[in-house]
């Protein structure tokens, strides 16, 4: 599942950042990597981006990217 | 005594740099660049020091230009000591730039700001702790209260004098070795002043290294935050990680030594991903044949001289870090003699850890983050936050966007009656001016031409300036501090992404509705030169108040309100449709929004004031000497009667459109400012009764003629600062044969009506 398709408020563990450098370089200075704990807090509407909780920081990410992150729902 | 300000944005550096240098401090260009960096002196225990105010950044891996030319900066060295400005409520992830710093083993001082956010999260920080486990002071402030500020400049001035030197972070043992062959060689080639000297290191400093104030300290810290020179030295040069090093799969590195043999019963364990990974590695190329560096006692210290005087900066393993983490084809394409060394590097951690080396060494680093984060922070349940109710209304699905379009609605409203305020007095005033020099002066003479050309222009860019141009700066830069700006790039996104650019470049084009230049200026938060440049130029379409001011008077007055809203109707369609072609002419590379959603702060009185001085005086410098020296020349022309000579020249123009021949002019006048056109237009045709000399077809083509070609003079300039003249000259051409084209289709349309 990728993070775009989780559902909201769920508390989620990150498994994988697909996609080349560039993509894990940005969400490596966002301090988003594998492991962490995240939540959907919203999403803007006609398919914009999603605003996530990690650890305290809130960080909007678009679809694409939002697609990129391969992710389960922790229990 | 030098002293470089770094932190992350929102980490609450300006406000810590704001509160002792202040005023008297300049904004400062990066040579050959526009990013911008704010210096200032400020006098502290008697001692005058230098602070540097650089841009925020992440991390020093840069994505962004802005990024990049911050951490060329702090590479290049000329500083005595840094100042690392956390954000406290953020410490898991500030620590992140912080480990980065540390590699750079030069004096630093962790400033841990915002300790009352952190507290209203519910989070307490044991700075003791953290400060014996970075081994580098750290200061608690809240320097929006100005609490700790003199004390993170005194340890800085200490730290700075003491010559104590930190120790970099080990966060990626399996990286260590390799790591540590890259740096030799980096630093053979660095002595050597080979053609592999990296980008930044073009100013190569040498600096002495006194003993560590803090080592102390550091014999507290855990095994997986080790110091890597303590660990060496006090196990007898053997790093207590190398053994499991030893173990790990074979790697082109080990091959050449005789460590091969017990390769595949660990390969067996790290699954398939690992063995193909063997399989791929890169032939290692002859320069670069490692001895047996893995060998036990011939494990090489990343910092081969520690004990000498002397050391190369950036140190040789910070450089090896970079090099590792940097996007291999970049190395290819722009280091080519780098490259295999890199390369080989690169598929030897990626071959240790099971991931791309870049990866490897983030993610370790953020894992020690993490680590660190729990050692020295306890968070309890956070105090209820008005905030988050706030966010529910400003970023909800529905109420998001009227909370958006009040927002914007209101700031225009209040912008444009606070401007017509002090519009109408300042040009009466100049207007006096001008009635008395008439009386000294030759009112016939070319001299008093020119001064009232001179007096003129003054006044109108007084007569922008001051009354629209600074309750905008305020406001914008009070939305930008409270943090509501990210909320609109968030709402605006996807409609955004029609146009060709992301939610941050909403910005731009809101403002652009205001006037055409901070909006260009804006664009400067944008992470490419493509996004710059769309930005910029569908910020340039948008009418600004000036063209407004045409739009209205002439359509609106003489056509009805009605055609007036119509024109912008039709301007929001025509500004659609031009972000879209040019997202196909020049197609996106970024992969879309990543953005950090900021906690509401209120903004800091001193902040907003600085904030609006400099970018007022950077549109001050720009635009003024463009609009009186234009008006000059314009005055010149006017009393020569030069006129005929440019109506002629322009009269092809003004045939294809149907307009009247004398409206040429007007139009060379429009594009020194843009409601110029309309006095002028007034006074070309001899009469205010435009109706009685235009037909109402005339009127609206060129009404929406001015509303689509050229932008004025002052953003003319703004658009070669900030994107150079080749995309100003294109962005013109574009403008121009699109006010064509706009202008020829409403008059077929009216023909066939």
């Amino acid at each position: 599942m990728n993070l775009y398709e989780a559902g909201d408020h769920a508390e989620l563990r990150i498994l994988l950042i697909t996609g080349g450098w560039e993509v894990r370089r940005s969400f490596n200075q966002m301090g988003i990597q594998p492991g962490d704990r995240v939540r959907v807090l919203r999403r803007a509407p006609f398919g914009g981006p999603l605003e996530i909780d990690n650890q305290g920081t809130h960080v909007a990410v678009g679809k694409q990217l939002a697609e990129k992150i391969r992710v389960e729902v922790l229990p | 005594m030098k002293v470089a300000l770094v932190g992350q944005p929102n980490s609450g550096k300006s406000t810590l740099f704001n509160a002792v240098a202040g005023y008297r401090s300049l904004t400062s260009n990066f040579a050959g660049t526009t990013v911008e960096y704010t210096h200032g002196q400020a006098r502290v225990g008697g001692e005058v020091l230098e602070l540097i105010d650089l841009p925020g950044l992440y991390s020093l891996t840069p994505t962004s230009p802005v990024e990049e030319v911050s951490r060329d900066y702090l590479l290049a060295g000329d500083w005595d000591v840094i100042v690392n400005v956390l954000d406290a409520s953020q410490l898991a992830r500030s620590l992140e730039l912080t480990l980065e710093l540390l590699d750079l083993e030069s004096p630093l001082v962790v400033c841990l700001n915002m300790m009352d956010e952190a507290a209203r999260k519910g989070m307490t920080i044991d700075t003791h702790a953290l400060q014996t486990a970075l081994g580098v002071p750290v200061v608690e402030a809240i320097a929006a209260r100005g609490r700790g500020i003199i004390e993170t400049f005194r340890t800085a001035q200490d730290i700075a004098s003491g010559g104590s030197r930190p120790h970099a972070f080990v966060y990626a043992p399996e990286a260590e070795s390799i790591l540590a062959r890259l740096a030799e060689k980096i630093a053979e080639g660095a002595l050597e002043c080979g053609g592999s000297t990296p980008p930044w290191n073009k100013a190569q400093q040498e600096r002495s290294i006194k003993p560590p104030l803090w080592s102390d300290a550091q014999q507290e810290r855990g095994v997986e935050l080790l110091p890597r020179n303590k660990a060496q030295e006090e196990s007898g040069v053997e790093p207590p990680h190398s053994k499991a090093l030893r173990a790990l799969p074979c790697t082109v590195l080990d091959c050449s030594s005789n460590c091969c043999g017990h390769g595949p019963a660990v390969e067996g364990q790290q699954g398939p991903r690992v063995t193909t990974a063997v399989a791929e590695l890169p032939v290692l190329p002859p320069a670069v044949s490692p001895p047996a560096a893995l060998h036990e006692g011939q494990f090489q210290s990343p910092i081969t001289n520690h004990q000498s005087q002397l050391a190369v900066f950036p140190p040789p393993r910070f450089r090896a870090l970079q090099w590792v983490q940097s996007d291999p084809r970049q190395v290819r394409r722009e280091e080519p003699e780098m490259a295999p060394m890199v390369e080989w590097a690169q598929a030897g951690i990626a071959v240790r850890t099971g991931q791309p080396a870049d990866a490897a060494i983030s993610s370790a680093r953020h894992a020690a983050c993490l680590t660190l984060f729990e050692r020295v922070a306890h968070v309890a349940r956070p105090r209820a936050d008005w905030r988050e109710q706030v966010d529910r209304l400003a970023m909800h699905p529905v109420w998001g966007y009227a909370v958006l379009m009040g927002v914007f609605l209101g700031f225009f409203r209040l912008i444009f009656d606070v401007g017509k305020l002090g519009e109408d007095r300042i040009l009466n005033l100049f207007d006096a001016l001008v009635a008395a020099l008439a009386q000294h002066m030759n009112a016939q003479g070319a001299l008093f031409a020119a001064a009232k050309g001179a007096v003129l222009g003054t006044a109108g860019a007084v007569a922008i300036v001051l009354p629209y141009l600074l309750p905008f700066l305020v406001g914008l830069a009070i939305l930008e501090d409270i943090g509501y700006l990210s909320r609109v790039g968030y709402l605006m996104d996807a409609a955004m992404h029609r146009l060709g650019l992301h939610g941050t470049a909403t910005l731009p084009i809101l403002v652009g509705y205001g006037c055409s230049v901070p909006a260009v200026m804006a664009t400067r938060i944008l992470s490419t030169r493509r996004d710059r440049f769309i930005a910029a130029f569908l910020a340039v379409l948008v009418p600004c108040s000036a063209r407004m001011t045409v739009i209205f008077a002439l359509v609106g007055f003489y056509l009805g309100a009605n055609y007036a809203l119509g024109i912008y109707a039709l301007n929001i369609l025509v500004v659609a449709v031009a972000g879209h072609l040019l997202a196909l002419i020049w197609p996106e590379i970024s992969p879309g929004m990543l953005m950090e959603v900021p906690a509401y702060r209120v903004p800091a009185p001193r902040v907003v004031a600085l904030k609006t001085w400099w970018r007022l005086r950077e549109f001050v410098l720009v635009a003024f000497p463009l609009l009186v020296v234009g008006s000059v020349v314009l005055s010149l022309v006017d009393f020569y009667g030069w006129q005929h000579g440019i109506n002629a020249a322009l009269s092809p123009l003004t045939a294809l459109l149907g307009l009247p021949r004398s409206v040429g002019l007007t139009l060379i006048f429009g594009v020194l400012r843009k409601e110029l056109s309309l006095l002028m237009l007034m006074q070309a045709l001899g009469t205010t009764h435009v109706l009685g000399v235009m037909t109402a077809a005339q009127i609206l083509i060129f009404t929406l003629f001015v509303t689509f070609y050229l932008p004025c003079m002052a953003t003319l300039a703004s658009m070669m600062r900030e994107l150079g003249w080749r995309l100003t000259l294109a962005a013109s051409a574009a403008l121009l044969a699109l006010a064509i084209v706009v202008s020829l289709a409403a008059r077929g349309l009216m023909l066939l009506l």
